[in-house]
């Protein structure tokens, strides 16, 4: 019980996916122009993370792990299948995408249609593949801790993409440099909200073994602790900048 | 010919030209502005402007800002000689020794604080042409109170820099911006040069040269300037030898102005009373973590939590003494009270000053990497601000929505008693 929970609360603040690992851009961006249209695509993210983290965590056990085909019988244990994990897991997130699309235009026209091509491209949104990579690479062991990481991690992203949308309809009338208008700003407000979420950075984890260490060595480990996320932020930041870059220039 | 005619001159000459803004800026700050609204029309005559609004925060904060340059002397010289043994408060507190070490210390913060705040802000108001904004009276004023006072002086004047012009400018200056400037600029000092913002040899002036001589070979002792929740966090058992008057009054280490909770519940009831700061913010955010704090109290009554566990220093802090130590105080008054980053609806200000005040204890207790986390905290609130208005505004247009309905859909006796009920809740 106690694991669940903690993995609930480092999903949603500690490892949120927008601010501490900045995947799912691209919709992050160009979805967060109004709250209501936020609230959708959230929440769309949200039930697709729920659905595709358990069944990659059984394809995952069941199929491609190292061995993981010795169910079939005692000659197949020698079988390493990890290098399909990236191909069967999009498979399963493109399914569910269209799943979801198809009823979400069948029950919500109008958030079918202000959603646009971002329903769609959920299927390559970084953040569900992350989600299932995640899972994966941190060897969630229970299907149901699996499905608690899915439905927390969709909560963080829905959480940052609801605080980014209110943000801009809050500026939306503000007076910003022209060049800064629309992405720049948008960059800059995620930044700045990222600088917030620090708060949970090394959250439970941390201090663990600094209690025993001298002091001057906790400042070191503090500086290490805190400088390299600000570092790994700022490359990620600029991949995504390209990203979203190349992502506009393909779709002109 | 006085200064200010003379200043009216140039700002005359200056007119439509680029550089008027700055003699504007000088004009209305040293004299009161000539031109005045003439017959015709009709005005609103309100004597609280945004010049007004600051300066009553600034008073709030000269006391604070006084007994900030005493105590830096006082903590620097009881960490050489040890504390004294009967303390009274004109002997040992307010002497020129300890004022001294103030005025070399505090006063330098203050002066580059201001000098390259308002640089950047007259810059960005040539360039953009419109008249400098008040607005960094105040974040000037806040920015060296909240800082260890032996923070050298370039890292000031960049973190100013980073924080007006993009945790402010790039909004379009004052009333725009969504995160707290004197936060950004203490959150970008934190994160950028971590050593110097915590550990247990900033809080005390002298204390990191003194151990910088002794690693050089130099016999003399260590100088101690832990703050109590840096000590607490390393959870080493035994109690502090601070007296909770201490606490209160703010005779113990800390960033430069935090110190003295009695000075700042003044402050607060100050601004309370001359309607600046939201009584609401600080009662919920009081609230809140005494709420957070009884209830990791009452963790450790249960004896869930081991003795030897990392966090139980911190949670068997009694409740209501978070609020007099460290950062908390400080936070609740002067910057969660901002009425730009702030909730901006009542009922979201309940929401906003609760989750300040639960959310700062809880990063003191389980983040001990930053047991000075309110900052952190205030910040994060203030990047959720804006939805909690959101939720709260959509709130009441559904009620009221329903209660048009009502009214529409169930016309009780008459037609007319539903227009006047309609006519009501429009």
């Amino acid at each position: 019980m106690l694991e669940h929970v903690e993995l609930f609360f480092k999903s949603i603040f500690i490892d949120n996916m927008v601010f501490a690992v900045f995947l799912g851009m691209c919709s992050y961006l160009a979805v967060s122009k109004k709250v209501a249209t936020a609230v959708g695509l959230g929440a769309a993210v949200i039930f697709v993370l729920a659905v595709t983290v358990p069944l990659n965590w059984l394809l995952d056990k069941y199929l491609l792990q190292d061995g993981a085909l010795v169910w079939l019988g005692p000659e197949y244990a020698e079988y390493n299948l990890s290098f399909l994990s990236f191909i069967l897991f999009i498979a399963t997130i493109a399914t569910m995408v269209q799943l979801v699309e198809i009823v979400v235009e069948k029950f919500s026209p109008s958030l079918y249609n202000s959603l646009g091509i971002f329903l769609p491209l959920i299927a390559v949104n970084c953040a569900i593949l992350g989600g299932s990579l995640f899972m994966q690479a941190r060897e969630i062991e229970t299907l149901g801790l699996a499905f608690n990481y899915g439905v927390s991690s969709g909560i963080g992203w829905f959480l940052a993409i609801l605080a980014i949308a209110a943000i801009r309809e809050k500026i939306r009338y503000s007076n910003v440099p022209a060049p800064l208008r629309g992405l720049g700003i948008t960059f800059i407000i995620t930044g700045l909200m990222g600088i917030g979420f620090q708060s949970f950075g090394g959250m439970l984890t941390g201090g663990g073994e600094e209690t025993e260490e001298a002091t001057e060595q906790v400042n070191q480990v503090q500086q290490l602790e805190v400088v390299e996320p600000k570092e790994e932020i700022v490359e990620k930041k600029t991949e995504v900048d390209e990203k979203v870059i190349s992502y506009n220039d393909v779709k002109k | 010919m006085s200064l200010k005619s003379k200043l009216h001159e140039l700002k005359l000459k200056y007119q439509g030209k680029k550089m008027a803004p700055a003699f504007n800026a000088f004009h209305t700050f040293l004299f009161a502005p000539d031109e005045t609204t003439h017959a015709g029309g009709t005005h609103v005559k309100a004597a609280d402007d945004l010049k007004r609004t600051m300066n009553t925060v600034i008073m709030a904060l000269i006391p604070v800002l006084i007994f900030s340059m005493f105590n830096a002397g006082y903590q620097h010289y009881s960490a050489i000689n040890g504390f004294p043994t009967d303390f009274s408060l004109m002997n040992d507190f307010l002497t020129w020794d300890n004022f001294w070490i103030g005025i070399i210390k505090v006063l330098p913060l203050v002066v580059v604080s201001y000098g390259v705040g308002l640089i950047v802000e007259f810059i960005f108001a040539v360039i953009k042409g419109h008249e400098v904004e008040e607005g960094y009276l105040v974040t000037g004023m806040l920015v060296p109170l909240i800082v260890p006072i032996d923070t050298p002086l370039w890292m000031l004047a960049v973190a100013v820099i980073f924080g007006v012009v993009i945790g402010k400018e790039v909004f379009g200056g004052t009333g725009m911006n969504i995160l707290n400037p004197a936060l950004t600029i203490r959150a970008f000092l934190f994160f950028a040069y971590p050593t110097w913002m915590s550990g247990d040899k900033v809080w005390v002036h002298g204390a990191r040269e003194r151990s910088e001589e002794i690693l050089a070979g130099a016999n003399l002792d260590a100088i101690s300037g832990e703050t109590i929740l840096g000590y607490l966090a390393q959870n080493k058992g035994a109690e502090m030898s601070y007296s909770v008057s201490d606490m209160f009054y703010g005779f113990i280490p800390g960033s430069v102005g935090e110190t003295s909770a009695f000075l700042i519940l003044l402050g607060g009831l100050f601004l309370i009373f001359t309607k600046i700061a939201s009584w609401r913010i600080m009662v919920s955010a009081v609230i809140g973590s005494l709420v957070m704090g009884f209830i990791f109290n009452q963790v450790v009554d249960l004896g869930w939590v081991a003795e030897s566990s990392k966090f139980y220093g911190l949670m068997s802090f009694e409740f209501w003494k978070h609020l007099i130590v460290g950062g908390l105080a400080f936070g609740i008054v002067y910057m969660a009270t901002d009425p730009v980053t702030g909730s901006q609806t009542n009922k979201g200000k309940w929401y906003y000053g609760f989750f300040i005040g639960f959310i700062s204890v809880m990063i003191r207790v389980f983040n001990p990497a930053y047991p000075e986390g309110v900052f952190l905290a205030i910040l994060l609130m203030n990047v959720f601000a804006p939805t909690i208005d959101h939720y709260v505004v959509r709130g009441n247009i559904k009620r009221r929505m329903n209660r048009l309905k009502d009214a529409t859909i169930y016309p009780k006796d008459s037609d007319g008693k539903a227009e006047e009920l309609k006519a009501e809740t429009v």
